[in-house]
């Protein structure tokens, strides 16, 4: 019986996937709870960052008494958006559902929407560098095979040199796009503008009745180390929330694989064991037919 | 106006403390010490490395700041540093190594750099065990 040897030759290679499937699932859990811890710690300090920096910039838009530095201008007057410099986040390997897939299309849709020629591209991670490839965008900056503890380093070359094309008016901003972290099965692409930042106008109101904020020693030497260090916290908490959404969909997928390869044992076991028995039956009449003949 | 304030200390690698507080004491990089009182006018300000205190149900509490910036309101004091540590924290016998491994750095620095680099080390360590210290801390 020719079929039923197939059948038996591909269960136990959909067995043996089914095991590779599993171990990866086991690898990404792992690597998850890493990087969503990293996370999860560095969240509270950048939202309050944010939350700072939005209070203080906000009342310093209001003062007309304090001329911004250099620095602050990034934050405190937006130009007109003609050079973009965006950095796309995606990850070095496959196998991990829609999460490279959507980051990419959001990407897509930004760089036609603003035209590619005004973006000044970096990519993190292979398959952000295949996709930018294929369009035939050429990344300034690729950023492969970074694992966590290489983060900082991204970051900190990422923050100088757009810090310093910033004031030699070579880019007007700075946009990430990444998969933002909600939980371990669900990520959002997101489109993140880093700086100018956009103001929550609630903080300018809320506290329009309170006096300004004293700044110590004095102004422009607190925006000018504050700024850059807001920045390169977004920044940072970015890149580890695309690596906690990665592995947590790699988990998702790799779940989901293994699960359907269990299924598909099953469903050829049954065809397997229906043919066997078809075969018995045949041999027993034609023993039965033989002794009666 | 109320009567407490309320103090945040976070920190890039975790939230280090949040509770409400009759007073704050902390160090900045340039201009000595700013206590904080209920009904501060709103301050921002750098944050040198030093010992930061808060008084909470009429005792003192410590806590190390390294770096960072302060932000005061009215009726809170939201710190973010570049590292901080309750007294809790502190490992004692590694503060105490790693002085005696800075003095060590500071006896052999050849360059200036290595000097800063040894001597911020020095620092550090005899903040720690500075904190450690205070009545409240423990080991003395």
């Amino acid at each position: 019986m020719a079929g039923f040897q197939d059948i038996r030759r591909r269960i136990r290679s959909v067995k043996n996937t089914q095991q590779v499937t599993k171990a990866m699932k086991m690898i990404s859990a792992v690597k998850l709870r890493k990087s969503q811890e990293r996370l999860v710690s560095l969240r509270p300090y950048a939202s309050k960052m944010m939350e700072v920096v939005q209070r203080v910039v906000g009342r310093i838009q209001g003062d007309s008494e304090i001329q911004p530095g250099p620095a602050a201008q990034a934050f405190l007057s937006p130009r007109e958006e003609k050079r973009i410099r965006l950095v796309v986040v995606a990850s070095d390997k496959g196998l991990c559902g829609g999460f490279n897939a959507n980051v990419l299309k959001a990407a897509s849709a930004f760089v036609a929407e603003r035209g590619a020629e005004i973006v000044h591209l970096d990519v993190v991670g292979k398959r952000a560098a295949e996709w930018a490839k294929k369009h035939g965008l050429n990344p300034a900056g690729e950023y492969l095979g970074i694992a966590m503890p290489g983060f900082q380093r991204v970051v900190t070359e990422i923050c100088q040199g757009a810090n310093a094309q910033y004031h030699a008016d070579e880019i007007d901003a700075l946009y990430v796009i990444y998969n933002y972290f909600n939980s371990a099965v669900a990520q959002t692409p997101t489109v993140f503008r880093v700086f100018p930042m956009e103001l929550d106008p609630r903080n300018a109101s809320r506290e329009a009745t309170e006096v300004s904020h004293l700044l110590e020693p004095d102004p422009n030497s607190v925006l000018e180390t504050l700024l850059p260090r807001f920045v390169e916290t977004e920044l940072l908490r970015n890149l580890l929330e695309s690596s906690a959404s990665e592995h947590g969909a790699r988990m998702a997928a790799m779940d989901k694989a293994s699960n359907n390869a269990g299924e598909m044992i099953a469903k050829l076991t049954l065809t397997m064991n229906k043919l066997r028995q078809a075969s018995i039956t045949n041999q027993i009449i034609e023993i039965v037919s033989g002794a009666n003949a | 106006m109320s009567q407490t304030i309320k103090l945040e200390v976070v920190t890039p690698e975790r939230p280090v403390f949040s509770s409400d507080v009759a007073e704050v004491q902390f160090p900045t990089a340039s201009r000595g010490y700013y206590g904080i009182l209920p009904g501060h006018t709103p301050l921002m300000s750098e944050v040198g490395d030093g010992l930061l205190y808060y008084i909470q149900d009429g005792q003192k509490h410590w806590l190390t700041v390294f770096g960072g910036f302060a932000e005061v309101g009215p009726d809170r004091v939201t710190i973010l540093a570049r590292e901080s540590e309750t007294v809790d924290m502190i490992d004692l016998e590694r503060a105490e190594a790693s002085k005696q491994r800075a003095l060590q750095l500071l006896k052999e620095a050849q360059t200036e750099h290595d000097m800063a680099a040894a001597q911020a080390k020095l620092d550090a360590s005899l903040i720690r065990l500075q904190a450690a210290g205070h009545p409240g801390g423990h080991g003395f």
